[in-house]
């Protein structure tokens, strides 16, 4: 597949243009709850979601601002859903926790840690499901019979019992699955070196009897050739694969997050291996990109966010009358 | 009419429901060659090959979100989780996944499922296979409620939940599991969400649920010997509940018995008894609303002791004969 | 000083009596030993007598309201005399009279009349815990109120509050027969079926004509007429009586030639004394007091398992209202003469339509008579007045042929009469004895002598 990759370059910008407005509004009152920013992880998303297809499916973590993103979401309604608006994805219902596309193929961010990873399972069945011949005329307009589910969930969610419950489903009937876990070193306060008694986490894929990965998580083009991979056996009905990027949040797990499990040096470790830093080098030292342009790319992501929070700002509330509204089909 | 068994009626509403359509599949622990923990399945797999009549590996939370994830993309689900007791096992994924995800994404998605899981006890199977939680999951906004009594009653309303666009908890008492009862061959619905009066009556009205309906009904025939003549009112759809017809039949009668399995405390005939107090039925009460349930207990192994934990025919008698003789 | 009036204790195990009726009415003057009332226990019934001579009143009990014994029901007033708050506290049970309490006794075990004993256990009151004011330290039923938690609050279900306002009855007259006492519908009712409609009832009763489309009854508009007040006990006690009580029905023809020429005779005399003539109505009640001496399971009722056979035979008239139906009755009919008869017959006829008649009047009835001869009905079937065993439905008489007894075809005046009656008590040959005779002396008068 040929990539586009200053557009990827563009995606990763605008996630971290949006996640830094994001915490600029928050700070100023304007968004409110709490909020969970993937800054340093851009990546991940990225590079993931680059290797689908547009009417593939993903389900996402509370952490799913970026994801939302990679899969083409309309910024105005994302920054109108977060602050609560009528016009917001999810009619102000859901915020930044539950933000869903789901006409863009997106299955919802998710407040529950691992809450996605048994429905992504379900999700694989359904799809597997689909390409049936009998079920061929049920629904219009048609979508390609060969769609997968990405899952994401982070290191926290491996530990879980639906994480093993769940791949252990998707690896018998072969769902068409991919499992990504974005291993950002902590679940909450807790690292991963006190949580696992293993390396790495993609070792598990083993007690599976599927592939697993483990691959340089701020490394777009890593992400990418790993989870093509991985799509390619879920959509030839090989089954699913676990994944497992390897990267850092640079800020902390939410907005009350103080920090103190982890050092100010660790942090500024990490941010040397800033993923959108390493791929804009990438590219205008392998001569994709001038300098100019890519500062032009970053530049009108800011410019975008800027007009999302104006659009954001002018929607209107959602209307009292309407509060019992989207219970029940 | 041919009579059939209520485990009959539910498996030909599944056989005929997978006949019309191709979306619907079942999935759950041992529901294949197994023909499920109460041979509700037999059959089944034979017909529909295990491509739509799907055996689990031990996981209820895995059911849950198989159910869930395939009806984000159009199917639609019926899974089985064997006792009601193992729900407790997929709470989160119905509770927080199924239940929320329509109201969270702005109405834009559908989780359109069944779950059906064998309720109560009386089998002496006691405290952990022998539960009747229902109440738990009238609580949770997004899910549905369904206790059909009769054989006629769960081949209709099972078609109806198949149908519905919303996920739906079908509750079956496996006590009546072996009951009989006239069922249409065709297939036929019974709508969500409407109560009906299974025996008119002037002198009191029962409202019961799951199998306390036809122990109701056992014991309004005692009670018409004294005289009594007691009406029985049966929800079918536990939510979204039925009131008018309710109400209406608190306003003729005056009195009202309220019968179910589950522990009273906390249980769904707080709610009902809290419907009528509302309700216009008020000022029709001649008696305090009276509530027959479960002791707060889990269910005793001993057969006599797991007898005298929930009501009984003769229970429902004296309370219905007190009741209806102004001594309560 | 007012005299209480006791409802004594006639037996020993015995703790109450109920009321059956009332002899004397409120306001009546009345001596030393004559009868007020009659209670009756599980065993008797028996004439509670007055045990002074004065003017009734208080009369705090009515009929079929079970009364604990030796409970206050009623006192005679010397002239001058009220009754005061005062009075009604002091009064306890004057059967034992320590005017000091005995010394021996702590003071929480200090007496308390009944009325407060029972007050206490409906208002959920520590006796022990309360300081009599009264008698002897006696704890009264006042002492009680101030110690209960919602004094006067009268303990009635919702459905009762609802029938009471309908039917116009004062909650604090009813007496509940739920738990704690709490008042319930069917008590209201009880209540309201010994009253006559009062004035304030009216309100209740009125009819409220509201043009209202009625879907079923053809087009055009139709007039709503709630079911309220005497319409709905009627068709309550109506509706009660017809499903309890399996009718049996028997029409009889009777010749009233005989019958005619003694109500001539008998009305020639009332209008030369000047005193009210005989109706039909009336020596027909007369001729049918006869024969339910003579055929008592007619004069009888069914109390649970056990026909009760009534010693009094008191029949009841049927008097047409523009709201409804009334049961006046003539108290103990055997044993009055058809000038009595006749003007008891006038006179509760008279007040019935002025609304004047009291819970005595309506009270003890035994056996009913309805008499819809004067509208020109033919023949009807009635049904039963509850509790009693049958009921008696006249006809008009007409000129009919008839074959006489030597087989000539001659006019005379005929009349139709159908006895309904309660298959549990009666059966068909005990119906058609009773019929036989009553109809013997309809045509031959002159048998009441026998």
């Amino acid at each position: 597949m040929s990539l586009n990759k200053p557009d990827l370059l563009r995606q990763m910008v605008t996630i971290r243009a949006f996640e830094e407005m994001a915490e600029q509004l928050y700070t100023l009152g304007k968004v409110h709850g709490t909020m969970h920013l993937s800054i340093g992880m851009e990546a991940s998303a990225v590079g993931a979601i680059a290797a689908l297809r547009p009417d593939d499916l993903i389900l996402s973590t509370h952490r799913g601002h970026g994801h939302c993103i990679a899969k083409g979401a309309d910024l105005n309604r994302m920054m109108a859903e977060f602050m609560g608006k009528e016009n917001g994805y999810c009619r102000g219902r859901g915020g930044s926790m539950h933000i869903a596309d789901v006409q863009g193929g997106n299955l919802g961010a998710n407040g529950v840690v691992g809450g996605g990873i048994a429905t992504a399972m379900g999700v694989g069945l359904g799809l597997k499901m689909r390409r049936r011949g009998d079920l061929a005329g049920f629904w219009k307009p048609a979508r390609s019979a060969d769609r997968v589910i990405l899952c994401f969930f982070g290191d926290g969610a491996a530990n879980l019992g639906p994480f093993h419950e769940s791949l252990n489903m998707a690896a018998i009937w072969k769902l068409p699955v991919v499992y990504v876990c974005e291993n950002n070193q902590y679940a909450m306060s807790f690292p991963v070196k006190k949580a696992f008694a293993i390396e790495r986490i993609s070792d598990r894929a083993a007690a599976y009897g599927i592939p697993g990965v483990t691959v340089d998580g701020n490394d777009l083009l890593a992400v990418y050739e790993a989870v093509s991979q991985a799509v390619e056996r879920a959509r030839a009905g090989e089954g699913p694969t676990l994944v497992e990027n390897v990267t850092y949040r640079w800020r902390g797990h939410s907005k009350s997050d103080a920090n103190r499990y982890r050092t100010r040096e660790e942090i500024e470790a990490w941010k040397e291996k800033c993923p959108i830093k390493r791929f804009r080098q990438r590219l205008v030292e392998a001569g994709e990109l001038t300098e100019e342009e890519a500062e032009r790319i970053e530049q009108e992501a800011y410019a975008v966010i800027d007009a999302a929070v104006a659009f954001a700002d002018a929607s209107p509330e959602p209307a009292l009358e309407t509060i019992e509204e989207g219970v029940y089909a | 009419m041919r009579e059939i068994t209520y485990l009959e009626a539910v498996r030909e509403a599944l056989w005929q429901e997978m006949e019309r359509d191709e979306r619907v599949f079942i999935i759950g622990e041992d529901v294949g060659v197994y023909g499920g923990a109460f041979g509700v399945t037999l059959g089944l797999v034979e017909e529909f090959g295990e491509e739509r009549v799907i055996d689990t590996p031990i996981s209820e939370y895995g059911i849950a979100g198989a159910i869930t994830g395939a009806a984000l993309v159009g199917m639609r689900p019926v899974g089985e989780i064997m006792f009601m007791d193992f729900t407790t096992f997929a709470m989160e994924q119905l509770v927080n996944q199924a239940a929320k995800m329509r109201f969270m994404f702005g109405g834009t998605i559908e989780v359109p499922f069944v779950l059906r899981t064998p309720a109560g006890s009386g089998t002496g199977a006691a405290a952990q296979h022998s539960q009747s939680l229902e109440a738990w999951f009238v609580h949770v906004p997004g899910l549905k409620v369904v206790a059909p009594s009769t054989p006629y009653d769960a081949k209709g309303l099972l078609l109806a939940s198949i149908r519905d666009d919303n996920p739906v908890i079908f509750v079956e008492h496996k006590l009546l599991y072996k009951i009989r009862g006239p069922v249409p061959e065709e297939a036929y619905t019974v709508p969500l969400g409407t109560a009906e009066v299974k025996r008119a009556g002037r002198d009191l009205t029962i409202v019961a649920t799951s199998i306390m309906v036809k122990r109701s009904l056992e014991a309004a025939e005692q009670l018409a010997r004294e005289g009594i003549e007691a009406e029985v009112v049966d929800p079918r759809t536990l939510k979204p509940l039925d009131e008018e017809t309710l109400v209406r039949s608190v306003k003729k009668t005056g009195r009202v018995l309220i019968v179910h399995e589950a522990c009273k405390t906390g249980g769904y005939g707080g709610e009902l008894a809290a419907v009528i107090a509302g309700s216009e039925a008020f000022d029709y009460l001649d008696a305090p609303i009276v509530r027959l349930a479960g002791r707060d207990m889990p269910i005793p192994y001993n057969r006599n002791l797991e007898y005298h934990t929930v009501p009984q025919v003769e229970d429902i008698v004296e309370a219905a004969r007190q009741l209806a003789r102004g001594r309560v | 000083m007012p005299v209480p009036v006791i409802n004594p204790k006639l037996e020993m195990a015995q703790e109450t009596a109920t009321v059956v009726e009332w002899l004397k009415r409120e306001g009546e003057r009345v001596e030393k030993g004559e009868p007020l009332l009659t209670v009756e226990t599980d065993k008797v019934t028996v004439e509670v007598e007055s045990p002074a001579s004065g003017v009734l009143a208080g009369v705090r009990a009515v009929p079929g309201q079970v009364v604990p014994v030796t409970e206050v029901i009623a006192y005679i007033l010397q002239p001058g005399e009220e009754l005061s708050e005062s009075a009604s506290q002091q009064i306890g049970r004057l059967a034992d009279l320590p005017l000091s309490p005995s010394p021996l006794l702590p003071l929480s075990s200090a007496p308390a009349t009944p009325v407060a004993q029972r007050l206490a256990a409906t208002a959920g009151v520590d006796l022990s815990a309360v300081q009599g004011t009264g008698l002897g330290g006696r704890i009264t039923k006042s002492d009680v109120m101030a110690a209960a938690p919602s004094p006067g609050k009268v303990r009635a279900t919702p459905a009762a509050r609802r029938k009471a306002g309908e039917i116009g009855v004062d909650l604090q007259a009813v007496v509940g027969s739920g738990p704690r006492g709490r008042v319930q519908a069917a008590d209201v009712t009880a209540v309201a079926l010994t009253l006559a409609p009062s004035p304030e009832a009216g309100r209740g009763e009125t009819v409220a004509l509201t043009p209202a489309p009625s879907p079923e009854a053809g087009r055009g508009e139709a007039m709503v007429v709630p079911l309220a007040g005497m319409r709905r006990t009627i068709a309550e006690r109506m509706t009660a009586s017809y499903r309890e009580a399996p009718h049996i029905t028997f029409t009889v023809r009777v010749d009233m030639s005989g019958f005619e020429d003694v109500r001539a005779q008998f009305n020639a005399k009332a209008e030369g004394a000047g005193v009210p003539r005989a109706s039909v109505t009336a020596l027909i009640v007369k001729a049918v007091a006869w024969a339910l001496k003579r055929h008592p399971y007619l004069n009888s009722t069914l109390r649970g398992e056990e026909i009760h056979l009534l010693s009094e035979v008191n029949v009841g008239v049927a008097v047409a209202l523009e709201q409804g139906l009334i049961v006046p009755v003539v108290h103990d009919a055997d044993r009055k003469g058809v000038g009595e008869i006749a003007a008891g017959v006038h006179d509760l006829t008279v007040r019935a339509r002025e609304g004047q008649l009291g819970p005595a009047d309506v009270a003890g009835g035994t056996f009913t008579v309805s008499n819809l001869g004067p509208f020109g009905i033919e023949q009807f079937t009635a049904i039963i007045n509850p509790p009693q065993a049958a009921i008696l439905a006249v006809g008009a008489t007409q000129p009919e042929p008839v074959v006489d007894e030597e087989g000539q075809v001659v006019v005379r005046p005929v009349m139709r009469m159908t006895l309904s009656a309660d298959h549990r008590i009666v059966d068909g040959a005990a119906a058609a004895r009773f019929l036989a005779d009553l109809r013997e002396v309809l045509e031959a008068p002159a048998l009441i002598l026998w």
